[in-house]
């Protein structure tokens, strides 16, 4: 049996799960502490593929064209995505914890529309795209393109490096405290305001840093943001919000099932995904592995 | 005798609320009417839109303001509203491409009943959550129906929408269409005003106040949220029907949750607090996309913008401000006389 | 006279904190008792057990003969119980004439009449519970704005309005003036004595429940420790080492 087209989409699944799990843990992060739920987390994700690239490109000019200086420009798009983070929450999220739910999401809804606009505004309609010249690697009857695996290997880095520093660092506990129990934290002294400034810096920081990695894969294009989203919402609804456990199985769980779908039923594929969040929160409204609130 | 010394009653809340929805609709109503004497077909091209629109948002309203919850998928009933009567369109209209009075005012009835059949289906699961877990639930239902619409190539034309839906001979005439629009949108809303003025509609407030407290007074939760999902999803299904032919197109991307966020936006920026604000956040919203459109091309920043001001300064929106500021100026003026 | 309300071994436990432990308790119909005891002994979650905001982990409620162990919030309401809430549960956004007149209508079955005239039907009825429980002169006000008196008073019209022959009072009078609350009870006690609506109320204010209850109940810790008279509870010896927190179990 020709198994190439299977390991292909397999690869290309677990890749796509990757990216995924950076944008939404961040997104899921930022829910679990805050109970914010960011609408312009792909938005701003989108913008920082754009900023890469132009960092990019402008380290290109200057020293000389080489896919090694990605690395540099991912981690100053990152910081500079921290930056952003922070001041947004700073200025416009905090303005909004004492109010009601549907305020608090059109204030994000805003930001998609708002960011979405601005990137057209500094970088035009034309997608943007890194071609990193790597040949593809042939494995297992097909060819695959390595960055793949870069993909997949920052994939599990950071969740690692997250796993890390949420159960083993003491702001870390501090933050999965949080999750659990806000009023308690507050009461234990540790200032609460800090903490969600540097929540929300680091979850647009990890969707920052996503958007950078994902560049030499997918054009950046204005409006992919809204069909991404959804899907981070379809991850951290079937993983449970501030799971980060939760968010890595299910964005293997949708990264894949959406690959293979393609196979099958190409336009039906996130269908599928909305089916299975239907179907989770119909059965299990807080997710795989989400604690169960009283909703 | 049980005594409490309590702020002078000039606080008439049923009173001040009303208050202001009866004069807007009317104002708005005369307004409508006379719309078509303005130069062009441009203003009344636009109105009919406000029009359509303004019913979409209203029938969102229904499930927000008056329930209490965020929807985040109510655009599927429009959605299904509008492809429900385009598909009886074109199975009614002749092989030349024009379509009788009667055959076309059937395919207009064919959008509510099932968007009402939709809204049943995923106002059955979605009743039993609420707050963001109810906003997640439409939100996944609408794109699971919009991935629906648009990859059902065969049955649907996907992505390509359906086409070529002119009304009859009179009604291709703009101020014709305006007026029937106008007729229908109004009768619809009357009935949407009943409705929140009976016993159920005021159960529906209760349902957003303390939705604890209405089940300890005997009422089945579930149930009366799910009819007043079904009820808004008809609305909603009414103002797609209209939609197909004032565009002459549908396209599946009525369906999806930017087209859920207009209503939300329009209700938000004309006040969810009173019956009418929806309409009105309509006619502005409308209104200032068609302006902004005509200079620039940045219309989402625009109204991104708005949206960003009006939940950080203006959370109950214009009606909302014209509410507050009448009812700071009557304890003034009671302040005064006491003094 | 047979009990109107049967509760036989109830039992709860949330996760491992077991909050109600085989607790046997009855009414008969007309009666007007109180459950007294420490903060945290479980007055509250008794009250929700019964009225269904709790699941019961195990025992039986009976009322007027049913079971209705378990049983969703809304069907045990519109058997004939009725219920107000410790923190006033009411309608904030509503006038206090529409939350009484919803709760009319409720309790009329008109709940889901979409074409009648919420502002028509069944006013009488509303006008009588407000009138009953002296807030007629506030009638167009909004709920949330009241103060903290009238919300109480509010709250107790709606459970009024519901027409119920058996009244729960979770703390009917907390957070009202020695006038306020002496005119509730006094309203309590008329409505025991006219229409013989059984009430069941807790309190922390032993003056109140010295002069308003025929039969005191104190729990401790989940568990029901002494039932008796207000004479009988006070000579308890058990009962006033709980009190002066020296009752161990």
């Amino acid at each position: 049996m020709d198994i190439g087209p299977y390991v292909l989409q397999l690869f290309s699944g677990l890749s796509r799960a990757m990216v995924l799990f950076l944008l939404s843990a961040g997104l899921s992060l930022i829910f679990g502490v805050m109970n914010i739920l960011n609408f312009a987390h792909a938005t701003l994700w989108l913008l920082s593929g754009y900023i890469t690239f132009s960092i990019f490109q402008f380290l290109g000019e200057q020293f000389g064209a080489s896919p090694w200086l990605l690395l540099p420009a991912i981690l100053s798009a990152t910081s500079l995505m921290a930056l952003i983070g922070f001041a947004l929450e700073r200025f416009l999220i905090r303005r909004t914890y004492d109010r009601e739910l549907p305020e608090q999401l059109l204030l994000t809804f805003a930001l998609v529309l708002i960011v979405g606009d601005l990137i057209k505004l500094i970088w035009g309609v034309e997608n943007r795209r890194i071609n990193l010249g790597v040949e593809p690697v042939e494995m297992l009857d097909t060819l695959i393109n390595p960055y793949h695996f870069v993909i997949v290997g920052s994939g599990v880095a950071v969740a690692a490096g997250l796993w890390f520093f949420l159960h083993r660092t003491r702001f870390g506990k501090i933050v999965r405290a949080a999750v659990y129990n806000r009023n308690m934290v507050s009461a234990l002294g540790i200032r609460i305001p800090i903490i969600y400034a540097l929540v929300f810096a680091a979850g647009v920081a990890l969707a920052g840093f996503a958007g950078g990695v994902f560049l030499p894969l997918l054009p950046m294009a204005l409006g992919v943001d809204h069909d991404v989203i959804v899907q981070c919402f379809a991850v951290v609804v079937i993983g449970g919000f501030g799971s980060m456990l939760g968010t890595f199985v299910a964005s293997i769980i949708v990264g894949v099932v959406y690959s293979f779908s393609i196979l099958f039923w190409p336009d039906g594929a996130l269908a599928m995904i909305f089916l299975i969040v239907i179907v989770v929160l119909i059965w299990r409204p807080w997710g795989l592995f989400g604690t169960e609130l009283r909703y | 005798m049980i005594s409490a010394v309590s702020a002078p009653d000039v606080r008439r809340g049923a009173l001040a609320r009303h208050s202001l929805s009866v004069p807007v609709a009317i104002l708005m109503f005369v307004l409508f009417l006379l719309v078509p004497l303005l130069p062009g077909e441009f203003w009344t091209h636009v109105s009919t839109e406000v029009l359509i629109l303004g019913l979409f948002a209203m029938s969102f309203n229904l499930l927000y303001g008056y329930m209490g919850q965020i929807s985040f998928g109510h655009a599927a009933f429009f959605g299904v509203g509008a492809y429900a009567s385009a598909m009886v369109f074109t199975r009614l209209k002749a092989a030349g491409g024009g379509i009788g009075m009667l055959d076309f005012l059937l395919s207009l009835l064919a959008g509510p009943p099932l968007a009402a059949v939709a809204a049943l289906i995923v106002g059955f699961f979605c009743v039993r959550l609420t707050g963001i877990y109810f906003a997640m639930l439409t939100l996944a239902f609408g794109e699971l129906l919009f991935y629906i619409v648009f990859s059902w190539y065969s049955f649907t034309k996907g992505d390509d929408g359906i086409q070529g839906l002119l009304p009859p001979l009179y009604f291709q005439d703009a101020v014709h269409f305006y007026y029937l629009t106008l007729a229908i949108v109004t009768l619809a809303l009357l009935a949407m005003w009943r409705i929140t003025e009976s016993p159920f509609g005021y159960i529906m407030r209760t349902l957003r106040d303390n939705q604890r407290r209405a089940a300890f007074l005997g009422i089945n939760v579930r149930l009366h949220m799910l009819i007043n999902f079904v009820i808004a999803g008809s609305f909603a299904g009414l103002a797609g029907a209209l939609w197909g032919p004032f565009s002459r197109s549908v396209n599946p991307g009525l369906l999806g949750w930017q087209e859920s966020g207009v209503a939300v936006f329009m209700t938000l920026i004309g006040g969810a607090g009173s019956f009418v604000g929806p309409m009105l956040g309509s006619v502005i919203y409308t209104l200032l996309q068609a302006v902004v459109k005509m200079y620039t091309v940045y219309w989402p920043l625009t109204i991104g913008t708005i949206i960003l001001l009006i939940v950080l300064f203006m959370p109950g929106g214009v009606l909302g401000l014209i509410e507050k500021r009448i009812k700071a100026r009557r304890e003034r003026d009671a302040g005064g006389r006491e003094a | 006279m047979s009990a109107i309300l049967a509760v036989t071994n109830l039992e709860k436990h949330f996760g491992g904190v077991h909050v109600t432990r085989q607790v046997n308790f009855s009414m008969q119909a007309g009666e007007q008792s109180a459950i007294i005891g420490p903060n945290g002994a479980g007055k509250s979650t008794f009250m929700n057990l019964l009225t269904g905001y709790h699941r019961c982990d195990a025992g039986k409620v009976m009322f007027e003969g049913r079971d209705i162990t378990n049983q969703a919030p809304h069907r045990i309401a519109r058997l004939g119980i009725s219920r107000a809430f410790q923190v006033s549960s009411i309608f904030a956004r509503m006038t206090v004439a529409e939350n009484v007149r919803s709760a009319v209508h409720a309790q009329m079955r008109r709940s889901l009449s979409i074409f009648g005239a919420a502002s028509r039907i069944g006013i009488d009825e509303s006008g009588r519970v407000l009138a009953l429980c002296g807030l007629e002169g506030k009638r167009d006000l909004v709920a949330g704005e009241l103060a903290q008196g009238d919300k109480k008073r509010l709250e107790l019209a709606i459970a009024l309005a519901g027409k119920p022959r058996l009244l729960f009072l979770d703390e009917p009078t907390a957070g009202m003036s020695i006038d306020e609350a002496r005119g509730t009870m006094e309203l309590v006690d008329r409505l025991n004595r006219e229409l013989g609506l059984t009430v069941l109320f807790t309190e922390h204010d032993m003056g109140i429940v010295f002069n308003h209850a025929r039969k005191l109940t104190l729990m401790h810790r989940g568990e029901i420790i002494v039932q008796g008279t207000p004479e009988e509870v006070r000579a308890n010896e058990t009962a006033q080492k709980v009190y002066l927190g020296e009752h161990q179990i």
